[in-house]
């Protein structure tokens, strides 16, 4: 009897995708370098297994802070407290990274084109609204203030 | 162009904007993780996926540092297995590697 292929192929499921594995692995590696494919496995296992140990940790210091949603400090304390501390710098830089992106995305890349560009229009839009809030006031009868230097007509 | 023998642990690897691993399977694989997993914010997975991308680039250093000590290029199962054993960090692989030891070390229990 063996247990493990039993256990092994349900729980395996939900696994990680083998070309990103290689990408990241071969990364590591001098390009002459071959990968056994069992080693291969192996190795996304050991990523499937450490994503397991992770989430249990994070959970549990989720529980302990009383909270119902695991958020990414809880998944840090976990890094700690099973000794992988090193990962946690460069784990939250690409943490905030992400976040700097993000926020860039949502409000538009367009307003991050370039902040001259920005105050300009800024600028002749707020003339542009000050002249049409002047024109309604009056009437729309004296003509708002213009750049061309026309005398003011009144009809 | 190829860069021949650059091998050295800085990997200069500014491909840390889009991340690499899908989100959607890591949340997935949390979920499975445990009976009583609560829920899970949007962020963490992002977290994570960082995360297992250092882990397995330490892990495959690791096992790298075991395989060229053989006289073969390639990384092979028992390399990682072997990686596993030197490193207290890794003990909760052991279970996960030990049918791929080189050497018995845990002898199989019989039925």
């Amino acid at each position: 009897m063996e247990p493990m292929d039993i256990v092994g192929k349900s729980k395996e499921d939900a696994s990680l995708p083998k070309a990103t594995m290689t990408k990241i692995i071969k990364e590591m590696l001098p390009p002459d370098v071959r990968v056994a494919r069992d080693a291969q496995d192996l190795l996304i296992e050991c990523c499937v297994e450490f994503i397991n140990l992770i989430s249990s940790e994070s959970n549990e210091v989720c529980n302990r802070e009383d909270k119902r949603t695991i958020a990414p400090e809880h998944v840090l304390k976990a890094l700690q407290a099973l000794g992988f501390g090193e990962y946690i710098e460069e784990v939250y830089a690409a943490y905030e990274q992400h976040k700097i992106e993000t926020m860039d995305s949502l409000k538009g890349g367009k307003w991050s084109n370039g902040a001259e560009m920005t105050e300009e229009e800024a600028v002749a839009e707020q003339q542009r609204m000050f002249a049409e809030a002047r024109a309604r006031m009056n009437g729309g009868g004296v003509a708002p203030k213009q750049p061309d230097p026309d005398p003011s007509v009144e009809s | 162009m190829r860069q021949a023998g650059t091998y050295s642990g800085m990997v200069i690897s500014g491909k840390t904007g889009p991340h690499l691993l899908p989100l959607a399977r890591i949340k997935k694989i949390m979920k499975k993780s445990g009976e009583e997993v609560k829920m899970i914010s949007g962020e963490s997975p992002i977290v994570f996926s960082k995360a297992c991308e250092l882990f397995i680039k330490e892990l495959t250093q690791r096992s790298w540092m075991v395989t060229i000590k053989g006289k073969t290029r390639t990384l092979s199962k028992e390399d990682v297995a072997s990686a596993v054993l030197a490193t207290d960090l890794f003990d909760f692989l052991l279970n996960l590697v030990s049918q791929s030891a080189p050497a018995p070390l845990h002898p199989k229990p019989p039925n």
